[in-house]
């Protein structure tokens, strides 16, 4: 349509620039003939004028020439009546007309001159027969004075009877003085030329070019290049016929109209020229004023144009903008009510997915609640019933905690908590879930760390763990039964020393992904979804999560993959190294300085001893069984040995239970030693049947190691260890716990009883305030306080507990236990002076390992 | 925005048509009639100095350069003056007519002009006939070389002026004395052995000749002792006292005339009726005849020998002393009852002045009369420069010699060519002396 409509204007901007060409065009045709007209016409007023100024200087010129002879004829009629006319003659004195003047007698042959001399009329030559006023003309003669003259012979009559005659010499210049000082502004040229003997006899002044001085008529053709034969023959015809002659001829370039006027009945003739450009002066000036009249129209016209012109582009730049404005809106309300559509799809899709989601694990929670108050006599029942009530629960929990962790990081909420960590307490905690999951689905999840120089590092655990979590167990789920999955964990070159650069690669030979999925994969509320994968189960937040968990700690993350050919996932991040020294006072305590590593992979002995190195402990790495056999020999022979012995089962082929037998054998009982084995790894079980060998899982860490070491000194895990000491419930506390709901009441009631612990439950804060500040010091052990509560919510009532005047109000733990789990939940609890923040649903555990910490502080 | 802001756009619009209506007010509008007589009424009070001077034969669409360089300075004391100067002008048609000379002669005798471009026998005997004014006071005049002065000086009158110092040269074609491996002639045997060679080869006229300017080989040899012996002076007082004789000095070159003639080296009867550059002109340049003789301008010239298809040199006459440059001295002269003799003077004093024969001599490329001014001359005639330089020459004219030479020479070369011998051609020159004497 607007194809259609641009075409239309295109076209109609053709025909107005034809319609204005054609105009121009019309403009043209009749300004040139209206020009050309007035050119010819003025060219025939200026010929026309050149006949008319030509024949003025002829009629002038004959009109001399005429008085010349009637003087002469009047001066004859004086000398006949003169008594001696000789002496006249002899007397004369020359005028600036009649140069000379002679007398020969009838029938003499000569007579006197009035300059002296004897004069003949053999000197003139009169046989041209040219005539003035019926009088006798010679031809044209340079006379005694150097100038062109002619001679007028007038017969003396006396008594009607001619008794002399009288011969007067003319100059020509007398001529120049008449006639005019040029003509056609001094640009026509013009000789007057004696007929007879075409000798160029005067070039009056202001005639033409100054330095033009011509000869006669064959050099006044020769220079102006006047050679045509057929032109010649005309001119001489004219000559000879008296006549005259115009014609054009190029005079020196110049196209010039040519002129030979006929004066005194062809004796005398007026040569010469007029450029046409100086005939036409006049023309050419009324066609310049018209050419400037409608070069001025001409010019207002494309003024006008172009102001049209421009104002058209203006238009059409407004229009083309405002179109370009609706078209962008358009597009964009059209991209807003797609993107509306699609989140209000996703949405749907999502709660439709949440729905089912919550309904499932729910529904299994409330089947199994009624199944077990059905079957609460049969304790396996309940057992079972219960357990599938809890995993139903976690897995309720998770989902809740997916939509908040998605609406905090949208909101800006999440705050990293940066605490110090290990590799491999990450890895053993990702390692305990995901390794269940995977072999739950006959998948291989293999783990690998490389060049790790720092397993101890800074940054917010919980967040990588729920990270690698994420990636493996979507990695599990969208990887097919018997499939692979990949961790790696490798450290990059470092950029500062104060930092540990690692990438951690999740990798699996799964499902894979399509292009266009790859692209919306980080995006909210998307699950992949095929045939293969739609039944597994999700929120769809999990990589926007992830990405943006990556994103907050300055990570990247990447993705490759193709369908039926697995996925990689790759993220680089970077944690701040501790300071202060690594655990090197555990090592030195337990005398342990040297320990040999054997294993075929170079790569794996030289990571195990860069991070050993950093605990101060000197690794010897060997490769092969026969190495060891050799280091150990060596040893001996040095009285010197190692003092643990980490050693794999591909240093030689027999098998990981005989090499150990072997080493053993050789190193005596007293050096520990440990098998690195894969999770796998089937048939070691046997090793730990040798006293002082252990099984350390890999992949290698040098905390792990620590573990194993005091774990095979003390026969305890470090857990055990830790709990021992601490004691194993909460048995004999006592707690003031404000809950408003009865239910939550209730179960933290019970929850506390079955740890062997009273508990005063309180409706809400300002009751709790008045029972402590009621109760005797030291009746409670500690308070827990919901937050959102009638009357006074749980951080008054903690700032009112801890405003109170007696001696434990700013001793006593008080515990925030609320479903208020954000971060500024728990920074709004410590900063109303609760002492730790604990979200709900409560975590047994959790509250067990808080109390236990808060209580004994207070012990 | 766009090309032209809306404001910008309406400015310029504005501008262009106050511009329109101005430019086409301007065009259109004229002065108020302030006066009801239609008539202009010119003032013509132009002084006019008329000029009488020579004007060769012209071919179309040909500059004749020494006319223009002179052009240029009539311009300039035009400018200067605010005179205005007109040309008269006389070519003789052919042999029969009066020549530029005798015209010369009949218009300053009647007054007809006010300045004469005048050959050295017009101006020797129009000043001994005390037609031409005395020049020695123009400022001009001082910065004369003296070969200058000492040639147109009459009766201690400074009578004429030129603006080039004319020497007259052999123009020989190079290409033709190469082809037939002839060096350039020194002396008159040289010279007629070179002919000879030529005529051998089928060169029909190997020097072509014209009715003025044969007398350049009678002088060379005349006197080339005279003026380059070192005894000028006296020499001269010798033949103005009649103890030495023009005849004994003319005979060689005459002789050799007609050893020429008679060897048919030169054409004496187309040279008796040619004109100069018109008769032997045409056969030179196309290669016909290898020697001609000219003045030192017509190799600058492309109405002369300006422009050939072949090298030529310009060398000096064939002389005893080697090759002889002819000096005859033209001049500028003012006619002493000139009409407007005063403006002539002015005249004069403009195109003569240094200024002026600077750019006479840069447009023409000529030895300039004035010591102050210096040009390069072109290649082709450096031979003839440098024998000019060396001072080696022979004048053409000398005012102190009684006998007028130039004129005299010229018209009794003209009389051998007519067939006179030798001895008749010598007699007349005793006879010219004894007129000398007489006086």
């Amino acid at each position: 349509m607007r194809k259609k409509h641009n075409e239309g204007r295109k076209d109609r901007e053709i025909s107005l620039l034809v319609s204005i060409i054609l105009v121009f065009f019309i403009l043209g045709i009749i300004v040139f003939s209206v020009s050309g007209k007035i050119t010819k016409e003025m060219e025939a007023s200026a010929t026309q004028n050149l006949n008319e100024s030509l024949n003025l200087i002829e009629c002038t010129i004959e009109a001399m020439l005429n008085k010349e002879a009637e003087y002469q004829g009047m001066m004859a009629q004086g000398i006949a009546a003169m008594a001696d006319p000789e002496e006249y003659v002899r007397s004369y004195e020359k005028s600036e007309t009649m140069v000379r003047i002679a007398l020969i007698r009838v029938g003499e042959t000569e007579g006197i001159s009035s300059t002296g001399e004897v004069f003949t009329e053999e000197e003139m030559d009169f046989s041209a027969g040219g005539t003035i006023d019926g009088l006798p003309v010679s031809q044209s003669y340079l006379n005694y004075m150097g100038t062109w003259a002619y001679c007028i012979k007038c017969p003396v009559i006396k008594d009607d009877q001619e008794i002399a005659t009288l011969y007067v010499e003319y100059i020509y210049d007398t001529l120049d003085k008449s006639l005019p000082d040029g003509f056609y502004n001094n640009k026509a040229m013009l000789y007057i030329m004696d007929a007879e003997t075409e000798r160029f006899v005067l070039k009056p002044q202001g005639m033409g070019e100054r330095s033009a001085g011509h000869l006669n008529l064959t050099d006044y053709y020769r220079a102006n290049d006047i050679q045509e034969d057929n032109l010649r023959e005309q001119v001489e015809a004219c000559l000879k016929d008296h006549q005259n002659i115009m014609f054009y001829h190029d005079i020196r370039n110049k196209n010039s109209l040519n002129y030979m006027w006929s004066v005194n009945d062809g004796t005398l003739y007026l040569i010469g020229y007029v450029p046409i450009e100086a005939i036409q002066q006049e023309g050419r000036t009324v066609n310049q004023n018209i050419f400037i009249v409608v070069a001025v129209m001409l010019i207002a016209f494309l003024l006008c144009c172009i102001l049209y012109y421009f104002n058209q582009r203006q238009q059409n730049k407004i229009r083309k903008e405002r179109e370009e404005e609706r078209e962008i809106s358009n597009r964009r309300l059209a991209e807003a009510l797609q993107a509306a559509q699609i989140a209000s799809n996703s949405k749907t899709m999502f709660l439709s997915n949440m729905s089912h989601d919550i309904r499932t694990p729910m529904n299994a929670v409330l089947g199994f609640t009624t199944l077990l108050a059905k079957d609460a006599e049969n304790p396996d029942k309940v057992r079972e019933y219960t357990k599938k009530i809890m995993a139903s629960g976690q897995h309720l929990l998770s989902l809740i905690n997916d939509i908040l962790d998605v609406s905090k990081i949208e909101s800006g909420k999440v705050v990293l908590n940066v605490e110090e960590f290990t590799l491999n307490d990450l890895v053993s905690s990702v390692d305990a879930i995901i390794r269940p999951m995977a072999e739950a689905r006959e998948q291989k999840f293999l783990v690998e760390v490389t060049g790790i120089k720092h397993e101890c590092l800074l940054g917010d655990e919980t967040r990588v763990n729920q990270v690698l979590i994420n990636l493996l167990s979507n990695a599990v789920k969208y990887t097919q039964t018997g499939g692979n999955i990949w961790l790696r964990i490798i450290g990059l070159k470092q950029r500062s020393n104060q930092y540990e650069r690692i990438r951690i690669e999740v990798q699996d030979d799964g499902y894979g992904m399509t292009k266009e999925y790859l692209e919306t994969i980080f995006d909210a509320f998307t699950r992949a979804e095929n045939s293969t994968t739609n039944k597994v189960q999700g929120t769809g937040l999990g990589m926007a999560i992830t990405k943006n968990i990556i994103e907050l700690m300055g990570g990247t993350i990447d993705v490759f993959s193709e369908v039926n050919q697995g996925s990689l996932f790759r993220v680089e991040l970077e944690f701040r190294i501790p300071e202060g020294q690594a655990d090197r006072l555990f090592w030195a305590e337990k005398g342990i300085s040297r320990i040999l590593v054997a294993d075929a992979d170079v790569e794996v002995c030289e990571n195990i001893q860069t991070l050993m190195k950093d605990v101060g402990v000197e690794v010897d790495a060997v490769h092969s069984m026969e190495e060891v056999l050799s280091l150990l020999h060596k040893y001996e022979s040095m009285k010197d040995s190692c003092h643990v012995i980490l050693l794999r089962g591909n240093i030689a082929d027999i098998g990981c239970v005989e090499v150990v037998r072997q080493i053993r054998q050789e190193a005596g009982e007293t050096i520990p030693i440990l098998l690195m084995a894969e999770h796998d790894e089937s048939g070691i079980e046997d090793i730990l049947q040798t006293e002082n060998t252990g099984i350390l899982w890999r992949p290698f860490f040098a905390s792990a190691f620590k573990d194993k070491i005091r774990e095979m000194q003390t026969g305890m895990t470090a857990a055990e260890e830790s709990e021992a000491k601490e004691g194993s419930n909460l048995e004999g506390l006592h707690f003031l716990a404000a809950e408003d709901n009865e239910i939550n009441a209730e179960i933290l009631r019970e929850i506390l009883s079955l740890e062997n612990a009273g508990c005063e439950i309180v409706e809400n804060g300002q009751l709790a305030v008045e029972r402590f500040k009621n109760s005797e010091e030291g009746e409670f052990d500690a308070i827990l306080m919901d937050v959102q509560m009638p009357v006074m919510n749980g951080y008054d009532a903690t700032k009112a507990i801890r405003a109170l005047e007696r001696r434990d109000a700013r001793e006593i733990p008080i515990i925030a236990m609320t479903a208020n789990a954000f971060a500024e939940d728990e920074k709004d609890a410590l900063n109303a002076g609760m002492n730790v923040h604990l979200a709900k649903p409560i975590d047994i555990e959790l509250l067990r390992q808080v109390i236990r910490q808060y209580t004994r502080k207070e012990q | 925005m766009g090309f032209l802001r809306k404001g910008s756009a309406k400015k310029l619009g504005i501008a262009c048509i106050v511009g329109m209506i101005g430019f086409t007010m301007a065009a259109c509008g004229g002065k108020g009639q302030s006066d009801n007589n239609l008539i202009i009424v010119e003032k013509n009070d132009e002084k006019i100095v008329s000029l009488f001077s020579p004007m060769e034969k012209t071919e179309a669409n040909v500059e004749n350069v020494a006319r223009s360089a002179a052009d240029k300075t009539i311009l300039m004391a035009e400018e200067k003056l605010g005179v205005s100067v007109g040309y008269v002008t006389y070519t003789a048609e052919d042999y029969q007519d009066k020549s530029y000379d005798d015209v010369a002669l009949d218009r300053a005798r009647n007054d007809m002009d006010d300045i004469y471009l005048l050959n050295p026998d017009t101006i020797s005997a129009l000043a001994k006939e005390g037609k031409l004014k005395d020049l020695s006071g123009l400022d001009c005049a001082k910065n004369l070389r003296d070969v200058v002065k000492a040639a147109n000086i009459v009766d201690g009158k400074l009578v004429a002026i030129p603006q080039e110092v004319v020497a007259y040269g052999l123009f020989i074609n190079k290409d033709m004395f190469d082809q037939y491996d002839l060096e350039l002639p020194e002396t008159p045997e040289e010279f007629l052995e070179c002919c000879r060679v030529f005529k051998e080869n089928g060169i029909e006229t190997p020097v072509g000749a014209n009715r003025w300017w044969l007398e350049t080989f009678v002088l060379a040899q005349a006197y080339a002792d005279l003026y380059n012996g070192g005894n000028t002076e006296a020499e001269i007082a010798a033949l103005n006292s009649g103890e030495a004789k023009y005849s004994d000095y003319m005979r060689p070159g005459f002789e050799f005339l007609q050893e020429m003639i008679d060897k048919g080296y030169i054409d004496a009867e187309k040279a008796y009726v040619s004109e100069a550059i018109e008769g032997e002109g045409p056969d030179f340049l196309a290669q016909k005849t290898p020697i001609v003789m000219a003045y030192w301008g017509a190799a600058n010239t492309e109405t002369a020998y300006g422009k050939t298809d072949f090298e030529m040199l310009v060398i000096g006459f064939p002389s005893s002393r080697g090759q002889m440059p002819v000096m005859p001295m033209t001049g500028f002269g003012v006619g002493s009852d000139a009409a407007h003799g005063e403006d002539a003077l002015a005249v004069m004093d403009v195109i003569l002045s240094d200024e002026a024969l600077q750019v006479y001599a840069e447009t023409n490329r000529v030895i300039s009369p004035s010591k102050n001014v210096e040009v390069e001359c072109i290649p082709a005639l450096k031979p003839l420069n440098d024998r000019i330089q060396e001072n080696v020459y022979v004048l053409g004219a000398n005012a102190s010699m009684d006998v007028e030479q130039w004129g005299n020479i010229c018209l009794i070369v003209r009389d051998l060519l007519n067939g006179a011998t030798v001895d008749e051609c010598m007699a007349k020159f005793d006879q010219l002396q004894e007129e000398a004497l007489k006086k």
